[in-house]
This record gives structure tokens, sequence and C-alpha cells, in this order.
């Protein structure tokens, strides 16, 4: 799944307008509710609660599972709902929710449970103390989707701390024999694959509960498909995904489904396990009000920290707390993780005050993945890590990064023309910015699908800065001359002049250093800071000339294409019915295909590669959709950040590796533990002075060239 | 050039006024530095003797690095006049750079990294590099070459549309004084910051620079005039009812002359006390909205931008904050100074008997 990546290191931030303080109503204080109250509320519960599960049945009746290319007729209107239902009737289709008995389920599968892989957590974790975090922003609602969900306050209440039915094991990142990743158990206690690859069972180990005390089933699977196909959830990405890449949910018994997906795709069971059942128990008042009614309320998790009504201080904090009686505690991959017992998140929205709240001791940790973090403001001669109150540690990850770069809109008037691109990636400085800004840290990215292993394209990289390549490339486009202020002009007066956009407040610099190189080559870019909610949605609108902007890629197997290439995401209309290009096509605003690539070549292969079921297609596929895309030239790779830096206060301890292999931020997965001595003995010793043993390491077991 | 005698004492009376009068020159004599900054504080030469030919590249067109005989790349980049001394060296050719030859948007390198430098002699730093290793003097001085040419722009316009205005309301009075008095009342209302950052947000950032510069001069015109209106309107309705007035009216004198020979003159003593607060304002407004992230587009140089990276690496580089702290105050005590010594100097009660 992509989001759009927002800020460096720190897992998921997205989308965090300046927010309105005092969102929540002022509750409590009210009377007990007399005898009558309480009875009409229970009375109108009831009603609702009739008409949800009547709503759901009906879907449950409904509810056909189409071929993609049915559904995509029908999403284009070319296909009546009436029809159909007609064709339904007729037995054409499956129901896409069914119900079966256990002696349905084949006898001759191959059940695993993940139990032989190396534990995640530490054993000399302890149990305890306090994490202090901040956000910049108060977290605008609770719900995990819908409107304004997809903020950085996820992390917390589902990215990081929720629990799947099983989890990709964050060291292992081998592939077996039946093209999966490793996974280890969560939710589930066992799984298995059918022999077509297209069905994946899942046994939902018996004793999994919900953080109030309500156990996991099946039927809280079937509920959240329902859940996620409803048009009022307002979250059109989940309306799509449990429709196209799904084609049935199959409850056999109250711990066993199984899914159907449409095409056997490399880490089909992935599909399957990395979801996360909500708890429908907790969702009787679902309905069309939907994102007004649980705007605020904490969704009942399977992982191990809970948020009550009391602990959520209105613009200023959050305090999560940790369920002692968590089910999970003492599982294998689950034990000795998540130690803290609260998790303060404090709102600070100002970058420079919240690290002079770390330096003061008021917040935990702080990434210091910028180098000016690391060599100026906290530099290992800065008194707190020469003292060793303060420690640091460089450790780097290995997965698939944010594809930092700059993504030409090629819809665009002259940024339509390939030579003008071309010359736009060779006039861009991207190496001058890593060696002279980032100080040679980070290193420049090759192409948008880095880090996908045997998927990743092996010899191409990105165009090196070289002003006279540019130069040639621009002169093809007939920009020649140079204006008076050494921009280059064509023949018509047009000046060799684009925007560029981003939501990058704290990578501004980068760009003013690119603007000034590309000077040289007579390309003028004219920067436009936007926050990161307007410069997202420009550039969703289409509006952008060129946009520097990342996405978060999930550790996934192989890299996505359609979202991001596909030309039903570039226009309206791409092509006229003989396949020639529609003159007056439109771009298609509110897709991910930030360059408006509308390429046929690409489009067949991109088909291909979504329905093929062999790695080794999908493979050939993939580099030449690469070199495709390689040609076309409207992505200038930017860098990649191969490492996580954080410094932390010294009462924070690590396991030996101090990460997982693919650790995107320093909490993922909830590893470390506090030693509340130690936390008491530094304290102190801000007062008295003493100092203790310095502690400034690189952890590169996982570093990758 | 004939002044009356009323102006020419209040203008001794301004000499007088030493804070004041000092301030003054001090004040032109920077904006006239400033015009002339291109020639101080550059990173294009000053002079340059190639081959017998004579360069004056200060004000000219881009020069590619072939003009100079450079080779390979440099000679199809724009020219690196720094780097030119060095490429002349040995040859007849000379090349003159200015006191500073650091441009506000050239980046420079400290042990090849860019960051922020402290004050450094030797590199021509004198107030030491921003984050991105550029000059913060010349940063300071275009910075603020924009920012007093604004603010006098914006005191020109809003001066020219509030008293219009005022003087209008005050002299037709009735309805039209009335209708205006709401319209006016409602539009002060309007939160005038929030407004420019609403408005400027929704401005393409395709127009060049200078066009931007413009559109948020007169988004600012657009809600700055109003509070110009009152002290118009009363001093107009004042001096309506003089008998200087009623007189030139009785000699048959129309509108426009009344309101041009007799009445605007005997107001402008009022009105010429707010100008240099009107500066201020306008100097702490465009600063303002910089520093909020709001005002001009990146990379062009602001005070307002400079304090803002000086408060983000308050400790790490004090000389960005310290820089254009002290710029900023003294910019505006300067301002202050001037308004503090023209009201007095043209304070009526010294000069008049009425009142």
């Amino acid at each position: 799944m992509y989001r759009l990546y927002s800020e460096l290191s720190h897992g998921w931030h997205t989308l965090l307008a300046v927010s309105t303080l005092f969102l929540l109503s002022a509750c409590g204080g009210a009377d007990a509710p007399t005898a009558e109250e309480s009875a009409a509320a229970d009375a109108d519960f009831e009603s609702r609660k009739a008409a949800m599960l009547a709503h759901m049945q009906n879907h449950f009746d409904t509810e056909y599972s189409l071929p993609p290319a049915v559904q995509e007729a029908m999403e284009r209107g070319e296909i009546s709902a009436d029809e159909i239902k007609q064709r339904a009737a007729a037995g054409e289709f499956q129901k896409f929710f069914q119900f079966k008995t256990p002696a349905d389920i084949p006898a001759d599968l191959t059940w695993e449970n993940g139990m032989d892989l190396p534990d995640v957590g530490s054993d000399q974790a302890t149990k305890g103390g306090t994490l202090y975090l901040s956000l910049s922003d108060f977290p605008r609602t609770l719900r995990r989707l819908g409107p304004d969900s997809n903020g950085s306050f996820r992390t917390w209440i589902l990215d990081d701390t929720s629990m799947r039915f099983a989890q990709r094991h964050p060291t292992d990142t081998s592939i077996d024999s039946n093209g999966n990743f490793r996974y280890h158990p969560g939710i589930a206690e066992a799984w298995a694959m059918s022999e077509d690859r297209k069905t994946v069972y899942v046994r939902i180990n018996p004793a999994a509960e919900f953080s109030d005390g309500m156990p996991i089933t099946s039927d809280d699977m079937m509920f959240t498909f329902y859940f996620y196909h409803q048009p009022f959830i307002q979250a059109p990405w989940y309306n799509n995904n449990f429709k196209r890449n799904y084609t049935a949910i199959t409850k056999y018994d109250t711990h066993t489904f199984s899914l159907t997906l449409p095409e056997a795709k490399p880490n089909v069971i992935g599909r399957a396990l990395e979801l996360e059942p909500m708890p429908m128990h907790f969702f009787y008042e679902f309905g069309e009000d939907y994102v007004e009614r649980y705007q605020w309320e904490f969704v009942p998790t399977s992982g191990p920290y809970v948020l009550t009504p009391d602990n959520l201080k209105k613009g200023r904090s959050v305090t999560l707390l940790r369920n002692k009686d968590w089910w999970a505690k003492d599982l294998k991959y689950w034990r000795n993780r998540f130690n803290v017992d609260r998790i303060n998140l404090t709102i600070i929205r100002d970058a420079a005050k919240t690290f002079e709240a770390f330096k003061k001791g008021e917040i935990s940790f702080a990434s210091v993945s910028l180098p000016e973090y690391f060599y100026e403001k906290l530099p290992a001669s800065d008194p707190l890590v020469a003292n060793g109150l303060v420690h640091r540690a460089v450790f780097y990850n290995d997965a698939p990064r944010p594809t930092y770069g700059l993504w030409i809109n090629s819809g665009r008037p002259l940024l339509n023309n390939q030579d003008v691109r071309v010359g736009i990636n060779y006039a861009t400085n991207f190496q001058k910015v890593i060696d002279e800004y980032f100080r040679g840290d980070y290193t420049r990215m090759r192409t948008s699908a880095d880090g996908y292993g045997e998927f990743t394209h092996p010899t191409l990289t990105a165009r090196p800065f070289d002003v006279e390549k540019a130069l040639a490339s621009f002169a093809k486009a007939g920009f020649v001359e140079r204006g008076p202020d050494g921009v280059l002009v064509n023949a018509n007066g047009e000046r060799l002049s684009f925007t560029l956009t981003t939501g990058y407040e704290a990578l501004k610099d980068t760009l003013t250093i690119l603007r000034e190189e590309a000077l040289n080559a007579g390309l003028e870019l004219r920067l436009e800071v936007l926050d990161g909610t307007a410069s997202w949605k420009k550039i969703q609108e289409k509006q952008h000339d060129i946009a520097f902007s990342a996405f978060n890629v999930g550790p996934e197997m192989y890299p996505r294409y359609w979202e991001t290439y596909h030309s039903v995401n570039a226009y309206d209309v791409p092509w006229l019915p003989d396949g020639s290009v529609n003159p007056d096509r439109e771009l298609k605003p509110q897709t991910n295909n930030l360059q408006s690539i509308a390429n046929r070549e690409l489009d067949q292969r991109i088909e291909a590669y979504r329905a093929s079921d062999s790695v080794e297609e999908m493979q050939r596929l993939a580099f030449e959709m690469e070199e495709i895309l390689y040609e076309d030239g409207s992505f200038v790779p930017g860098f990649v950040i191969p490492f996580m830096r954080v410094a932390y206060w010294r009462w924070f301890k690590w396991p030996e590796n101090f990460h997982v292999k693919i650790a995107n931020s320093a909490t993922d997965g909830h590893l470390f533990w506090i030693d509340q001595a130690l936390e008491e003995e530094t304290r102190k010793a801000r007062r008295s002075g003493q100092t203790f043993e310095v502690v400034d390491k690189v952890y590169d077991r996982y570093k990758t060239d | 050039m004939q002044l009356n005698p009323l102006t020419l004492r209040k203008l001794k009376r301004f000499k007088d006024i030493k804070l004041g009068y000092y301030s003054a020159i001090t004040l032109l004599v920077l904006i006239v530095f400033s015009l002339l900054a291109e020639l101080v504080i550059n990173d294009r030469a000053l002079f340059i003797s190639y081959n017998g030919e004579w360069h004056f590249p200060t004000y000219t067109d881009v020069e590619l690095g072939a003009n100079y005989g450079l080779t390979g790349t440099e000679a199809v980049i724009p020219v690196d006049y720094r780097n030119l001394a060095e490429h002349f060296e040995g040859t007849e050719n000379t090349v003159i750079m200015p006191l500073i030859p650091w441009g506000p948007y050239s980046n420079d390198t400290s042990e090849g990294v860019l960051k922020a430098q402290g004050p450094d002699f030797e590199r021509k730093h004198y107030l030491g590099t921003d984050t991105t290793g550029r000059d913060v003097l010349a940063r300071l001085v275009y910075g603020f070459r924009t920012a007093i040419f604004f603010a006098i722009a914006f005191t020109v316009l809003t001066y020219l549309i509030g008293v219009s205005i005022g003087c209008a309301m005050g002299y037709f009075g009735g309805t039209f004084d009335l209708l205006f008095q709401r319209v006016i009342e409602i539009w002060s209302n309007i939160p005038f910051l929030y407004m420019v950052i609403i408005v400027f947000s929704v401005i393409p950032s395709t127009f060049a620079i200078g066009t931007r510069i413009t559109i948020l001069l007169l988004i600012m015109v657009l809600f700055g005039w109003t509070g110009l209106t009152y002290y118009m309107r009363t001093e107009t309705y004042k001096e309506k009812a003089r008998d200087y007035t009623a007189a030139a009216l009785v000699l048959g004198a129309g509108t426009a002359r009344v309101l041009f020979r007799h009445i605007l003159p005997n107001t402008i003593s009022t009105m010429i006390t707010f100008v240099p607060f009107t500066v201020v304002s306008a100097i702490t407004a465009i600063t303002a909205l910089d520093f909020l992230g709001w005002g001009l587009p990146p990379p062009t140089p602001s005070i307002g931008e400079l304090l803002k990276q000086g408060t983000a690496n308050l400790t790490t580089a004090p000389w960005i904050v310290t820089s254009a702290f002290v710029a900023l105050v003294f910019v505006l005590a300067v301002v202050t100074f001037i308004g503090e010594a023209v009201r007095e100097a043209f304070d009526p009660r010294k000069f008049t008997i009425y009142r």
C-alpha cells in the first residue's frame, strides 16, 4: 500500500495540516442518566444494531465476486448494476461471502505455523517505565480509516502497535519454496495455501482476543470485509482494493476462514495474513454516520496498547497504556516486546522546540538522520553525548525505501517533450546535494524500485549531473539560445522554466541547491514550498510541473506499477478505440500516476505483470518496465537514506543488533525497554554532573552497498 | 523651489532634532547603498580586462565561460567570476571582484560541506553564512532592499487610496460618508494577516518572483488602507468648516480646487507624521509573513527568512539570528526615530493659534 511519505524517518507521517484545537466537544460532567433515559438509549442501540446486522446480511447475500474485467467495465459504466444482478441470478458469478463447514476444508493442505523462526524481542527486556515522544499535531481522529485517518498518529493505534494474522518476519527476509516471505504467527495460529495458490486458509488462535476481552473470530473477519466494502466509510482505496484484489471470503467455523484471490502472485499469503480484523461487536451502530459517530472512538485492538478517553488531552497530549493482560504477551515473537507501561505523546508543533525538549530529557528519542542534527545540533562532542547521558545509534536497515525524487508531470506543456525531461535529468545535481549538503551519508537512488532484491533492475542507474548532455538534450527540444538571465529560450520565446513543488519544509534547502545548479544548464526551477497537505493536494490534482515528493513503500516482495504508471491513472480516456492517442484526454486527478505516463507498451506489460503468476516472468517484465521508464525520463531519482540515526537517553536499552532488518523507525516493533534504576541515576546525574561511558555506535550488520 | 515659510520652519525644526535628522541621513544612505549593492556585494566581477578588452559584467546579461576562454563544461555554463582570477593567473588578464564576492544565492562550501559557517574574514563572509552556505550579509542587504522598497511602495499606495477616500468622505459627507464608513468598518474587521496568507496561498507560483511580490503588495494594500481614512475624514471635516474654505467657495472655486489647493495642503501635516509608522508596519508585516513562510517565495533573500533559519539554529549558528535581529531592530529603530522627529517638527500646536 502506498502512502505519502512526508518527513524523514519516523514511520508513516502523513498529511497533517495545522489543526483546529478543541476538535473535541467538551464531554463528561453530565449527571447519571435516569432509568428512563437509559432504557430509551438501550432501545435506540438495539434498533441500530438490528439495522446494522440486517444491512450486513443483505450485503452478504447480494455481493458477488466479479472478474476484474467485469468489475472495471462496471466502473466505467459499460455494464449496469441490473445486468450484473441478472447475470448473478443466472449463476454466472460466485458469492463474495461464503459460509461452509469445516468438512469443506481440503484435507490435503499443508498447514504452516511459522514457529521455526528466531524470536524477535530480546530476553534481557524488562517491563515498565514511560516513553515520552512528541506529535507535531493533535490527531484529527481516532478512526482507523476514512477522512484524516492517514496521519502520523496512525502509527500509534495501527501500524506499530496492532497485530495482524501473521507478520512478516522482520529479520529473516528470505523467500520460501512457495514464493512467499517468512511469516510468524500473530492472531492466527496456522495457515495454509491451496494447490492453485489462490486460496489462503487461516486458523485463528482460540486464545486471541481484543483489548476489551471479546474473542477474535471468523465473524469479525467477515464483518471486516463488509466494513471495507461500504462507500460511507469514505475510504475509496479500501472500497476498491477489497473488491478488486479478493474474490471471496469463506467462513468454515468460529476460528477458520479462507480468502480467495484473483491472481496467484508471489507472496500470495501476505495478502491474507497481513490483514487485521475489526471487532464486529464494537461496530453495532455502524452506518451512514460512521465518519462522525466513530470520530473519537478508540477501536478495541488486538495489540498491546490501549487508549482511554481520559488519556486524550485535547490539543495537548495523548497517552497510551500497556494492556497488562494482553493475550499475546508470552507468545513467541511477541514476548519481550512492547515493554514500556505508558507511551506519552505530547503535542509540540515546532521541530526545533521538540529537539530542545529532547535535550532537556522531556522526550525520550530524537531522530538525528538529518546531517544538520547529527553533526551540528547533537554532535559527538555535545556534552550530553560526551558525558554519556545521551546515546547515539546509527542503524543500517535493509528494505525498500521512500522514493525521494523529482516527479515530472509529462502531461504539462514543454514537459511532454521527452528531450526536455531527459535534459532535466542531466541538469539535476542530486549528487552535489548528497555530497555537500547530506555530507555523503545518503546514497543516490537508482530507480524508483530500489530495494526489491531480485525484482530491482541490476544495471540501471540515475543519469548523472552533466551540463553538456543536458544542453544537448534541451537543444534537441529546440532550446538553444540563452536569455539575458541565462535561462534557455526556444524559437517561440518560451523560457525553460518550471515550478518545483514540494511539501517538505525540512528539505527545502536541498531544492535551493538543485535550483542554483540547474541554472548552469539553462534550466530555471521556481520553488514552491507548501505545507504537506496543500502540496499533496496539488500533486494529486495533477497541477504540478515537477514535484519533489516520495512514496513510502511497504516491505513488499515486488514493486507495484499499476498505481503509478498505468495510463488509466494518467488520463480519463487515454486512448481512442482504435488505439491512437485521444486528443481530448484530460489528466485524471487523485491517482498515484504523478508523472502522467501513458504508454501503450508499458500498459501491456503492467497488465501482464499484474496477471502473472510466475516470478521469472514478473522479473523480466519489471526490468523491461524500468527500462521504458528510464527512457521516458519523467522521474529523476533522488537519494535514499540507508540508515536511521537515533539519539536516545541512556536508560533506554536495545536488543543486541539494535533493531530488526526491515525497521523503518526507532519505535517500529517496540523492541526497546527501560531500565528504571538507570533512569533515576541519569536524571540525578544531570544535576550532580556525574558522567558515564560514551555510547555512540554504528550497527552495520544489515548494511548494503 | 520656493517653499512655504511654514514648511521651512518645520524642516528647520526637524533638522534641530538631532536623533531624527541623523536617522534620516542614515536611512537615506542605507537605501542608496542597497540600490548600489550589486557593486559591493555580488558574485559578478566589477571589472575584467581580457585580451586587451574591458568588461564590466555587473549589470550585463549572463555571460558564458567561453567569453573568457574557459574550456570544457565551464565554457557552456555561466562564468564563475571568483574562479576567473585563478584561471587568469600568469596572463595579462585581470579580474576585480566586489568587496564581498558573494551574491545572495551563491552557495559556498566549507570543508566540502554546505553548512552554516561563522563569520570568516578570509572567505569574506563577514557575518557568516546560512545553513546552505549563503552569505548572511548579502542576503541581509538584498533582503533589506526588497523590504524597504516594498514598504515605500506600500506607503505610497495606501496613502493614495486612504487619503482620497478619507478626503472624499469628509468633504462630501452625508450618505456617501455613512455608506463608506460602514464599508470600512466591515473591511477593517477582516483579519489582515490571515487574509494575506489565504489569498497568497492560492496565487499560482508559476508567476515570476517580481510578479509575486507585486501581488503580495497589492493584497497588503487592499487590506491596509482603511486606517488612514479615519484621520483624513475628520481632518477634512474640520478644514471644510473653516472660514478659508468658505471664502474659497464664495469666490467660486470648484470642488477639485478646494480639495487640492486648500484642504489637502492643510491636512498633510497630520498625515505626514504617520508615514514612518506605516513604513515600520509594512516592514514588520513582510518580515512576519516571511518568518511564517507565507511571504516571498524561496530562495528570495529576506530578513524574515533569515530570522526563521536563525531561530531554528539558535544554538548551532547564533550569528544568523544575531545578524538578522540586529539589522531588523536597527532599521525599525531608525525609521521610528525619524517618525518621532517628524511628528514633533510638524506638531501644529507650535505654528497655529487654532485648536
